[in-house]
């Protein structure tokens, strides 16, 4: 049984369509959906965890359709969404307690010492959760996602504003879970860490999958070598059929070319002639952000934003 | 394979550990606990005991009923935060991602906030005695309670569906202050009906906590208020059916 399956999952709010005819599936493995802002990543993970159901298409988990066996889906998953939900009031081991009981745990303290143990909780268990560092707030999270062995796991943002070693943790414990058997779903903005941790990713724009597939098999969708160029000002854009243009993020714009030492005194020149004011260049090996950039063109931030959630923000620093 | 399910049970589990996490947060939250007492106990000590009135021999038997029921009042009106921050904070998500039925949490809720009020009207209510209001007898004190969580449903069901509507908490924060004092002063806590104004007495004879307030006094004059109970039954049932179709619309 595939553990995640969905075919032509649609979902419009009013005229915008938020996710448009995603076809992926997943199954014993971490599976990362890459995409910017307002793509569509947290909208899928809704409608994957029954929380919002569908205009059109299907999804299953566990071979449970998310729209007729919504409570056989809810007991086969567990969904972390980015907000760090945890009751800061509560010691660790209260917050573990609650979920236990909702799930309907049978020997729900020895699930809860098991879980704090595993994820290297245990001595600070009966400490006030506001106490605890965003690392292990996150952990503590995971924990509770644990408490009923789900088969399938959703992530959203797991490691957004941790620190490089929190972050490094939190992948480890993710891929232990995996090594056991379940399947991870994540959303993530750090290419650096799909690109390390995930088995496949789906880069996802506009609501739509735009790249599938193992990071190291779309690396090597791209030529050989990656160069990418500072400029200053507006970019001037060059044709050169020796040279394929990934895209931009705000004034770096990068090219890969089959031979890159070659290339690069002849990209300059171009550059040069085309208009644009060369700061710097750099060669390298491609990185799944520069799959990231190709599949979705220009990065733009999207406008729109909400305000609650910035201030919520300052009132928990 | 079929689970063997038993969704009553399922719900009450998911109903009681819901209100074990409302409750645990509450008393942590130390300086809410005294705050929502300060505000009734002086209402208490200073009108029922300062104020100067004629129309009746003991004020403050007649003034109790009404700080109780403000007490319910005040205590339910801000049920709604309670799910607006687990709303704000992505709790609800969590919560409604889990095989735990999902209106449990709406009623956990509103349970939560009138066992709270209920709580509070305790020790008005001791407070009340301790200052000299008259002792009834156990019968009496049972169908104060018995209105009173009525009324704390009622009020608290009407809170949480507002809540449901609005998305931020200020303006839930705006609502609440523009109910509370307004829906107070407008009913029959203060005074008797026959020393009010007549448009007051009209707004009074509307105004939902008048009901309740009136059915407690009716309760101290030994008789037993049946019609005004089975009105504000009915007025609660009402609303907590409406609040769980505005639930079931949201979240689904």
């Amino acid at each position: 049984m595939t553990a995640i399956k969905t075919e032509n999952l649609t979902k419009n709010f009013g005229s915008l369509c938020a996710v448009n005819e995603l076809t992926i599936s997943a199954d014993k493995e971490t599976f990362g959906l890459l995409g910017p802002n307002g793509s569509g990543k947290t909208t899928t993970v809704l409608m994957l965890t029954t929380l919002l159901s569908p205009t059109k298409g299907q999804a299953w988990i566990c071979g449970y359709d998310t729209k007729k066996e919504p409570d056989k889906v809810r007991n086969s998953l567990s969904y972390v969404p980015q907000d760090m939900a945890i009751d800061t009031n509560l010691t660790g081991r209260e917050n573990m307690m609650i979920f236990a009981k909702l799930y309907g745990i049978s020997r729900p303290k020895d699930r809860v010492d098991e879980l704090l143990a595993v994820m290297e909780l245990s001595d600070r268990a009966d400490d006030l959760a506001k106490t605890y560092s965003g690392g292990m707030r996150r952990r503590l999270e995971l924990a509770e996602a644990l408490v009923h062995e789900p088969e399938v796991i959703f992530l959203d943002e797991p490691t957004l504003g941790l620190d490089v070693g929190a972050r490094k943790k939190i992948w480890e414990h993710i891929h232990a879970l995996n090594r056991k058997g379940m399947t991870i779903f994540v959303t993530t903005h750090y290419m650096d860490e799909a690109d390390r941790f995930c088995d496949r990713v789906g880069i996802i724009n506009h609501g739509a999958i735009v790249a599938l597939g193992k990071p190291s098999d779309l690396k090597s969708h791209l030529m050989k070598d990656v160069i990418s160029v500072t400029i200053e000002g507006e970019y001037h854009p060059i044709h050169d059929e020796n040279l394929i243009f990934l895209g931009q993020s705000q004034n770096e714009i990068s090219f890969t070319v089959e031979n890159g030492r070659e290339a690069l005194a002849l990209l300059a020149d171009a550059l040069t002639r085309a208009g644009n004011k060369v700061k710097s260049m750099a060669l390298r090996e491609p990185t799944l952000d520069d799959v990231f950039l190709q599949s979705i063109g220009r990065h733009d931030e999207p406008a729109g934003f909400e305000e609650w959630k910035y201030r919520m923000m300052l009132r928990r620093r | 394979m079929e689970i063997p399910y038993d969704a009553p049970e399922e719900m009450m589990k998911g109903v009681i550990t819901y209100i074990e996490r409302d409750f645990i947060r509450w008393i942590r939250y130390r300086i809410g606990v005294i705050s929502s007492l300060v505000l009734p106990a002086a209402w208490l000590l200073f009108v029922g005991l300062a104020l100067p009135v004629q129309f009746t021999g003991n004020y403050l038997d007649f003034i109790t009923p009404g700080i109780l029921v403000m007490t319910i009042l005040t205590a339910g009106i801000s049920s709604g935060s309670l799910l607006m921050f687990d709303k704000m904070l992505g709790f609800l998500n969590k919560f409604l991602a889990m095989p735990v039925p999902r209106e449990s949490i709406l009623i956990s809720k509103i349970l939560f906030i009138t066992l709270r009020g209920i709580l509070q009207t305790t020790i008005i209510l001791i407070l009340a005695t301790l200052i000299g209001a008259s002792i009834l007898n156990p019968l009496q004190y049972a169908l104060i309670y018995l209105i009173l969580f009525l009324f704390g449903v009622f009020i608290a069901a009407f809170s949480t569906t507002v809540a449901l509507y609005l998305d931020d908490h200020d303006s839930f924060a705006a609502f609440t202050s523009m109910v509370t004092m307004p829906l107070f002063f407008t009913s029959s806590a203060l005074m008797p009906y026959e020393v009010m104004p007549s448009w007051l007495r009209a707004i009074a004879h509307l105004n939902p906590l008048s009901y309740a307030i009136d059915a407690i006094r009716e309760l101290g004059m030994d008789t037993i208020p049946i019609g005004p109970i089975i009105i504000l039954a009915l007025f609660a049932a009402i609303i907590v059916i409406i609040s769980g179709y505005v639930f079931r619309k949201i979240t689904i």
